[in-house]
């Protein structure tokens, strides 16, 4: 028996945010594979109807999709009015969906800064708080936010991002006091790069050894850390060389670590010839 | 200029470069006609040219597709009956299946699975498959797919055969490279003894390809680097391909692990009739064939 069915009158279902991305669609895979009816999300409806039909195929599990922009407060009213008038309830959902445009925070465009503080926090907020509502009832319910490693220190070259992930591990540890009552767990996922798409992969690589020793495979990622919310944990750091690194965030001061990584990504953006000492505006 | 196979047809997977151009040229300076596919348009439409100046009135059409995707495995085939069609031809000679590909991190394909089980066993398994009545349609007939040595050691855990959960780049290569002779294996035997249509898999030896520098850490890159200047030329382990396709004289041999022209030991995993038999049935759910008629006729 699974453990959600013990408490769930009927059958409910999975909610994956990014779920065709390549975190969201290894956390699809793994929740298929262990025989749980999904609610997938993302941009692209083609994207979202292939995985699927993957996953009916291989596992046999019911799975509902539907394309939506989640940065858009309108397309997100309209995704939970879906849910609703189909009566859909859920024991779990997956906050996966998150963005993140590295560089200067001065190479970033107003556009792009919105767009990750939309998504990965409005979002992400969205989503949990019409989800609870819809929340089967007597299921204990499971809600994994995906923050990042980079919530551990202040990170320059990703300072937007950075910042919202810290935001999402606050927000995670002080909800998770909120609904504990209810049976209901929160757990936050704090992982280190993942090698899913060529771009993260050159960026591993620039980072020599370190890139090496603190990257996972998102298959593994995905199998710890659902086996950490069904456990009711609160963070989930996959990895040694990760969880090492997370204590140090919290002895070193937060100016030192800033310098130390400051001076790390710099370097590295310089290996991919992605480095501009400047702000745009003062080359032009 | 050689005609011995003049009337034949056969179909390369993986044919822009390495073993499967030349196994595809080899095959076409013999006269045969030829359906190569590659993943990118372009070194499709330059791998096509370079067989035309090897054979220029010989029927040589490239078909590009992504085998890692499932949907584009049925076009493929689609677009092969299609180019059997045009050229007034019901029947495949031979189906080569030899596209692979390495992967040093876990990577899943758009259907959820895992990138190298996808391309290096779903996609011929599947394609096969769709191609089997052409196969049949034919004389004679033979699907040889390219295994190697790598596949010593391998066992599939039935628990997570792509190992999704725990993978390592290296032994879900050396997984694929089983599930290509199991797969082998399992095709014979519902094939049954008397059938027009042969199954056969092929070691091709340690090769000078790039197999190992796509997409893969440097470290890795400088590994495969070291390990193939001691491989032999594509050319030369196309050969033993080359025989598998036309050699007479096998049709009717129980050996199905081949390597230049001699059948040679495969492991004690890739000859487990049971464990052939449950591949193929996930196989078959994994692309979606379960609730369709069965493709392969049972012996």
């Amino acid at each position: 028996m699974l453990p959600h069915e013990h408490f769930s009158a009927s059958k409910s279902l999975v909610a994956i945010t990014g779920a065709t991305g390549g975190l969201g669609k290894a956390f699809a895979v793994e929740c298929a594979s262990r025989g749980w009816d999904l609610f997938l999300t993302d941009l692209s409806t083609d994207l979202l109807a292939t995985l699927a039909a993957g996953l009916r195929n291989a596992y046999g599990v019911n799975v509902h999709t539907y394309p939506c922009d989640l940065t858009d407060p309108a397309a997100r009213a309209d995704l939970f009015d879906q849910v609703r008038a189909l009566n859909l309830m859920f024991w779990a959902l997956i906050n996966v969906a998150g963005i993140d445009y590295e560089g200067l925070f001065t190479e970033n465009s107003v556009q792009q800064i919105r767009t990750i503080i939309r998504l990965n926090i409005e979002g992400t907020l969205e989503m949990t708080r019409a989800l609870l509502e819809l929340r089967a009832p007597l299921a204990a319910f499971r809600i994994i936010n995906v923050a990042s490693l980079a919530a551990y220190w202040p990170m320059p070259v990703k300072a937007t991002y950075a910042a919202s992930k810290r935001f999402l591990l606050d927000f995670s540890l002080a909800l998770r006091e909120e609904v504990r009552a209810w049976g209901a767990t929160v757990t936050v996922l704090c992982p280190a790069g993942m090698p899913n798409t060529p771009e993260n992969i050159q960026a591993i690589e620039a980072q020599g050894w370190l890139g090496q020793i603190t990257t996972l495979d998102a298959g593994r990622v995905a199998n710890e850390t659902l086996n950490a919310a069904l456990a009711g944990k609160a963070v989930v750091i996959p990895g040694l060389a990760n969880r090492i690194l997370s204590l140090f965030g919290g002895l070193a001061p937060a100016t030192l670590a800033a310098s130390l990584i400051g001076s790390r990504w710099k370097a590295a953006r310089q290996k991919r010839g992605l480095f501009q000492e400047a702000p745009i505006w003062q080359q032009a | 200029m050689e005609t011995d196979l003049l009337n034949k047809t056969f179909v390369v997977t993986g044919a822009t470069s390495g073993i499967g151009q030349a196994v595809a040229a080899a095959l076409a300076q013999r006269g045969a006609g030829i359906i190569g596919t590659g993943r990118s348009p372009e070194r499709c439409r330059q791998a096509e040219a370079r067989l035309r100046a090897l054979r220029p009135a010989g029927s040589i059409n490239y078909l590009a597709a992504d085998l890692s995707v499932q949907s584009e495995v049925h076009r493929l085939a689609d677009e092969v009956m299609e180019t059997l069609n045009a050229r007034g031809l019901a029947h495949l000679d031979g189906l080569v299946n030899n596209a692979g590909t390495f992967t040093y991190w876990l990577a899943l394909t758009p259907d959820g699975i895992e990138t190298q089980w996808a391309v290096n066993h779903l996609a011929p398994f599947l394609l096969t498959a769709r191609l089997l009545g052409a196969l049949q349609a034919a004389p004679r007939a033979r699907v040889v797919t390219v295994s190697s040595d790598s596949h010593y050691g391998s066992h599939i855990d039935w628990q997570d055969p792509q190992l999704r959960r725990r993978y390592n780049g290296l032994r879900a290569y050396g997984n694929t490279k089983l599930a290509n002779i199991l797969f082998t294996l399992e095709l014979n035997r519902r094939l049954g003894t008397q059938s027009s249509v042969r199954a056969f898999a092929a070691d091709p030896g340690l090769v000078k390809t790039d197999i190992g520098l796509k997409g893969t850490p440097a470290v890795v890159n400088w590994v495969w680097k070291l390990r193939r200047s001691g491989g032999i030329t594509p050319e030369e382990s196309a050969r033993g391909i080359v025989f598998l396709l036309t050699e007479p004289s096998i049709h009717d041999s129980a050996e199905i692990y081949w390597k230049d022209g001699h059948p040679k030991r495969a492991s004690r995993a890739a000859l487990d009739e049971q464990a052939a038999a449950r591949l193929w049935a996930l196989s078959e759910q994994m692309c979606g064939m379960k609730n369709e008629e069965p493709a392969y006729a049972s012996a």
